[in-house]
């Protein structure tokens, strides 16, 4: 008898995993979103900046790094492997290709999230990869880092006209706090005088670079509306797959979905052409 | 009406199969589709051109559950709510091509040319699709009161007659609505309380080793089902699951 065999992960467990997951990563969508349109604040990025520094020092906030980089992971390989597994379901297919009315959004949801894997390698190289320091972007550091230094230190003359030509850009945050905006190369030379300086990557400078390129812009563009059909279908799915459709209350979460897809996507999208439109 | 067949040919389960195209004419819009294939039939054998279509067909009122013909890219045709012996020939036009294909799924074998072998389904049944009642006298109606709403419920879903449309539509050849039917009838119901928490994970178990797919939610079973059996239904099914998860492991004769 198959009875005792749950150690076997069954379809629906798959599922429920899935679902799980993806459940997560709209949650952090939501905020990932919110957070962006700090960027738009008219304060020289000063509020953005001090997110960033928080979501990239906070104990917790790194475990929540993992946890959303496995859920991610884990949603992607689940999926895959269910697909793989539900293709060899129909060994003959049929002549006729299907005609039955059905919404599209399932059916597309594996392209759109294959998709959304290339879309994101090019976000992560974009910004992720910066504070990995896999590749170079903007930075930005605390300028009580320089007053801690050792005072006997000598500071070389390329550093102090960094430092200086930095002050006198207007590179900084509004309370002095930050010297903010600094290329790889500057970052470099502060480094090496200031040894132990803590320099993090400064995305909203990132954000306002990458921004000001009308293709990468269209680019983004593109990715919000693929994100857009995979949630469109995840959303409601998730759902259905917890178990949560009803014949009174369904109606609900679809209504729910549709605006949740277009809240997360024009919050996103709102960003780069802000930024590229400077408003 | 005349139309033009294309129907697929297959000697037994190990041949191979292939498309033969036919010609019939003078068909009354009035005609079901299966009549329509007797006709082909009874001129097949009359001339004798070639061995008669195969096709499974039983009450011919939409009851039983026994036909069921792909037909032109849709389980049981163009139309909705109906399965293939409902089909009237009205609903196509003069000199179209009809394009008859068994089922495919891995869990349904073709046995001959657009017959299937269906008998997964009964074996999930088998797996739990049952309550274990000592036989009697039947008992008085209403003993057990059972509000409206769920009895409403529990026969929309019990309305699933097996015809295997919901796998044939699916993409994954999932048989998800017909156990999450199944189930879901049962579980809406005092008498299915019982056995509630075996009886899906046996099922459900039983359709993994089938080789049935799982849902993906795209509803193409909802859309095709001869009777309208909803997605509420699946979802109940998966409500279900979660349940028995968490309500721990009995074996059949332990407490």
């Amino acid at each position: 008898m198959e009875t005792n065999r749950l150690i076997k992960i069954s379809s629906i467990t798959k599922k429920l995993l899935i679902a799980l997951f993806g459940a997560f990563l709209l949650v952090f969508l939501l905020f990932h979103m919110c957070a962006n349109l700090f960027i738009l604040a008219n304060d020289g990025g000063d509020a953005y900046s001090a997110f960033c520094h928080f979501m990239g020092t906070n104990i917790i906030v790194k475990i929540f790094e993992i946890v959303l980089f496995g859920c991610l992971i884990l949603h992607a390989v689940l999926t895959v492997w269910l697909w793989w597994l539900n293709k060899k379901n129909r060994p003959v297919g049929y002549h006729k290709h299907s005609r039955t009315k059905t919404a599209k959004g399932s059916k597309l949801a594996i392209i759109t999230g294959s998709l959304l894997v290339i879309c994101l390698a090019f976000h992560f190289y974009d910004f992720y990869f910066v504070k990995l320091n896999f590749v170079k972007g903007s930075y930005m550091v605390k300028m009580e880092d320089f007053m801690t230094s050792d005072p006997t230190l000598e500071i070389s003359e390329e550093a102090q006209l960094v430092f200086i030509n930095a002050i006198n850009d207007g590179r900084t945050s509004k309370d002095m706090k930050w010297l903010r905006n600094l290329s790889a190369e500057d970052k470099d030379i502060l480094q090496q005088a200031f040894p132990e300086a803590g320099f993090e990557p400064d995305f909203y400078a990132i954000a306002h670079q990458k921004f000001s390129v009308w293709h990468i812009v269209l680019c983004y563009l593109v990715f919000f509306f693929v994100v857009g059909l995979h949630i469109r279908h995840g959303f409601e799915s998730a759902f259905q797959t917890f178990g949560l459709n009803h014949y009174k209350y369904s109606r609900i979460v679809e209504i729910l979905g549709i605006v949740y897809c277009w809240v997360v996507c024009l919050g996103f999208a709102i960003v780069p052409i802000g930024v590229f439109f400077r408003l | 009406m005349n139309f033009t067949l294309h129907i697929w040919r297959q000697e037994n389960a190990k041949a191979k199969g292939h498309f033969e195209t036919y010609k019939v004419s003078d068909i009354s819009s009035d005609c079901s589709f299966l009549e329509m294939l007797d006709i082909l039939n009874e001129k097949l054998i009359n001339d004798h051109i070639a061995h008669p279509v195969c096709f499974d067909n039983d009450c011919r009122e939409g009851i039983c559950g026994m036909c069921g013909l792909y037909i032109n890219g849709r389980p049981h045709g163009n139309d909705d709510g109906v399965t293939t012996c409902q089909l009237h020939m009205r609903k196509f036009n003069d000199g179209d091509e009809i394009w008859i294909e068994p089922w495919r799924a891995k869990a349904f074998p073709v046995i001959r040319d657009l017959v299937v072998d269906r008998s997964a389904f009964d074996k999930i049944i088998q797996a739990g699709g049952y309550i274990s009642v000592t036989t009697g006298g039947v008992p008085d109606a209403n003993t057990i009161a059972i509000p409206k709403r769920f009895a409403d419920m529990a026969m929309d879903a019990a309305e699933c007659i097996g015809c295997g449309a919901c796998v044939a539509a699916c993409k994954n050849a999932s048989a998800m609505l017909f156990v999450g039917a199944k189930v879901a009838h049962l579980a809406m119901l005092p008498q299915g309380q019982v056995e509630a928490n075996e009886r899906v994970k046996k099922m459900v178990c039983r359709m993994d080793e089938l080789g049935f797919g799982s849902c993906t939610n795209t509803y193409a079973c909802e859309a095709e089902c001869p009777k309208q059996i909803k997605r509420q239904n699946i979802a109940r099914l998966n409500r279900e699951w979660i349940k028995q998860l968490f309500a721990g492991n009995h074996k059949p004769n332990e407490l």
